[in-house]
């Protein structure tokens, strides 16, 4: 069959939205990834995803580096998740509850943060943002390369984390005595592996990426913060954790089915075909649903998820 | 080296508790008034604009019974559930799912539709089961889940609420869409409205209603063999189960009452307040109610009084916002801070600091010894 250039061209953009609007989602649940997998469940890393955006915002509005941005981003995730490992793993209050009251703890500091930030300012800003990054050569393939290699920096970067995250949870000392940590803390603490440091060092890696999750959407997919911004992506790269079965490869392509199907809507509501959009937008939830139902088999989540610890 | 001391006994004494959670409330109270600084307000003066138009006027009272009523059937859902064991986060949806589903209603008995002109008293009884049908067979889903083949109803429940906020796009810029821009669908009939309950004030009949649930769930849960049930259930499955509770079906009843009192917080919104259904009409009532479930130590009279204080605080940062050029955003600020400090002080009622100590008197001893 013969594609006429316009199908083509539908094609080509849907794919290339597909893995640019996957991005984000991706880096913050490759980063909760480690979070569950040493049994925390961050619901927390919503509004960490919010208070990184604008953390990332007004550090690039005033230095002018969307680079300052990120680093920025990062440090308020650091901040955060020094701050939701003490709830978790010293104070171990319900990991739901903390969580929940942290995203509308975030909700209010970023509203207000962003107002004093702009008192004064008329006008939303738009600050200095990634640009698209093309490799040499690839980007030139037809319909290849404005798929894959016409992506901006943060993008290449989170598909490197990719192969980091599966490497450091399968192949190094740490990734082992962290998995340890999720299956059975007390075996772990009897083998001599301080669980308290291992959780609260998985909680923060799932905030710092959580923040430069935020970052990203910011400085790589929008460029201007509003405080609606971070609109149930946290929740979304939670979904994509289970979904993916707790593994980085699983979580990448959950990332990209939920990635399609936000692209295939934006897509087809031009096109005016009369599929509600909407339907598209809630298969994956309902992908997710079915696979945590427990009708296909369990899910293998780690034994002692969202159990505190406490050593006798 | 650990800053922190096991005590020897638990400070669990209810003086010890409620001291905790007066400094907890005082400490966010204090915390907040340093908000206020940057923005040139008296933190006195702002508190007392707060509590003034909450509870003292009677127009910011009315206000605050409008709000505290799907906060409190919501709390109501969240004690139910999660004292059966049951940890769902569903209530967002359900309440959608119960605003959606008396919409239907109430547009189907304007002019034209299948229940036209049926008079107020049989529509309310007729849109308060379409509501707690709609959401107890929407959170019933999450319970078969859980109860029959083992589900995690956490992670399932928080996704049902998106797949709910995108059912009700697709209604209101669908199927149920009123002509003009905005999507919505047109305004019920003024006879299908909820009463309003006080003169010069917007506060309607939803808290009667809310009321009257608290009510009822207190008398299940406190007074019944079934409620006896439910809440075994929830301290130990296991036990229950041993001792001939089905574990399964109780959680399975607790999931479809949950649902439906989320649903009537939603029935509440729309019939009260909007008097219509649109995108975006939530704003996390679904998740703030659980908050005020956990505060009101998941008993029905602790959810009322909590919801009510917590609708008075939203109420008057609305005001203070108005008055004073201050960011309601404060108020969230606060009300969640009151939260972690109150979940923080448990730690200090089984640990105490041990701050390092000084070693040179020690010393001193020594060498004089």
């Amino acid at each position: 069959m013969e594609l006429d250039f316009q199908t083509t061209a539908v094609l080509t953009g849907w794919l290339a939205a597909t893995i640019r609007l996957a991005g984000p989602l991706l880096l913050a649940a490759l980063g909760e990834l480690f979070a569950e997998r040493s049994g925390v469940l961050n619901i927390g890393i919503e509004g960490v995803m919010l208070l990184g955006a604008l953390a990332a915002y007004l550090a690039t509005w005033v230095f002018g580096s969307p680079w300052i941005g990120v680093l920025a981003g990062m440090a308020s995730g650091l901040a955060s998740g020094l701050f939701l490992g003490f709830m978790y793993v010293t104070v171990q209050a319900s990991h739901v509850v903390v969580g929940i009251i942290f995203n509308i703890f975030a909700l209010g500091l970023a509203s207000y943060v962003y107002r004093l930030a702009l008192s004064g300012v008329s006008g939303v800003q738009t600050v200095t943002m990634f640009t698209a990054a093309k490799v040499p050569y690839l980007s030139d393939i037809p319909i290849l390369g404005q798929v894959l290699f016409s992506h901006t920096l943060p993008l290449y970067l989170t598909v490197l984390m990719v192969f980091v995250a599966a490497f450091t949870l399968y192949r190094t000392a740490f990734g082992l005595n962290l998995r340890a940590v999720g299956e059975n803390p007390r075996a772990a603490d009897t083998a001599g592996i301080n669980v308290t440091r291992y959780r609260y060092g998985a909680v923060i890696i799932s905030t710092v990426a959580s923040g430069a999750a935020g970052a990203y959407l910011v400085l790589a997919n929008v460029g201007q913060f509003r405080e609606t911004i971070i609109s149930g992506q946290g929740f979304i790269a939670l979904a994509i954790v289970i979904f993916g079965r707790w593994n980085p490869w699983l979580a990448a392509l959950a990332a990209l089915v939920f990635g399609a199907a936000d692209a295939l809507q934006l897509t087809l509501q031009l096109m005016n075909t009369g599929v509600p959009p909407q339907l598209l937008l809630a298969l994956p939830y309902l992908l997710t649903i079915i696979a945590m139902s427990g009708l296909i088999g369990k899910a293998n989540q780690p034994d002692a998820f969202m159990q505190p610890y406490r050593k006798e | 080296m650990s800053l922190l001391e096991r005590r020897i006994k638990p400070a669990d004494s209810p003086r010890a508790i409620a001291i905790a959670t007066i400094l907890s409330v005082l400490a966010a109270l204090i915390i907040g008034g340093l908000l206020f600084l940057p923005y040139g307000a008296n933190p006195f003066s702002a508190y007392a604009a707060l509590f003034n138009e909450a509870f003292l006027s009677w127009r910011g009272f009315g206000f605050t019974l409008v709000k505290a009523a799907p906060l409190i059937l919501v709390g109501l859902g969240t004690v139910v559930a999660w004292r059966t064991g049951f940890g769902y986060l569903g209530f967002e949806g359900c309440l959608l799912i119960g605003a959606a589903a008396s919409t239907i209603v109430a547009l189907s008995a304007a002019e034209g539709g299948a229940l036209a002109g049926i008079p107020s008293f049989v529509f309310l009884p007729l849109a308060t089961l379409a509501a707690l049908l709609a959401g107890g067979l929407w959170a019933g889903i999450i319970g078969l889940f859980k109860g029959r083949f083992g589900g995690n109803e956490v992670i399932t429940s928080l996704m049902m609420n998106y797949v709910a906020i995108l059912l009700v796009q697709y209604l209101v810029s669908g199927p149920l869409r009123a002509s003009g821009g905005l999507p919505q669908t047109p305004r019920f009939e003024r006879e299908y409205w909820l009463p309003l309950l006080l003169d010069g004030s917007r506060a309607h009949a939803g808290i009667l209603i809310s009321l009257l649930a608290a009510a009822i769930v207190w008398v299940v849960l406190m007074r019944s063999r079934l409620g006896f049930e439910m809440i075994v259930t929830g301290l130990n499955p296991k036990a229950a189960k041993f001792g001939g509770i089905e574990v399964g079906r109780r959680q399975m009843m607790a999931a479809c009452l949950a649902g439906g009192l989320a649903a009537l917080a939603g029935m509440v919104e729309v019939l009260g307040v909007h008097h219509r259904l649109m995108d975006g009409m939530s704003e996390g009532t679904g998740f703030i109610g659980i908050v005020a479930a956990l505060l009101g130590k998941l008993h029905p009279l602790g959810v009322v009084i909590v919801s009510l204080l917590y609708a008075g605080m939203t109420v008057g940062a609305d005001a203070m916002q108005r008055q004073a050029g201050l960011p309601g955003s404060i108020v969230f600020m606060i009300q969640s801070m009151i939260l972690l400090f109150i979940l923080t002080s448990d730690l200090f009622r089984y640990y105490r600091l041990r701050l390092p100590r000084r070693r040179t008197p020690l010393k001193e001893t020594r060498h004089g010894a």
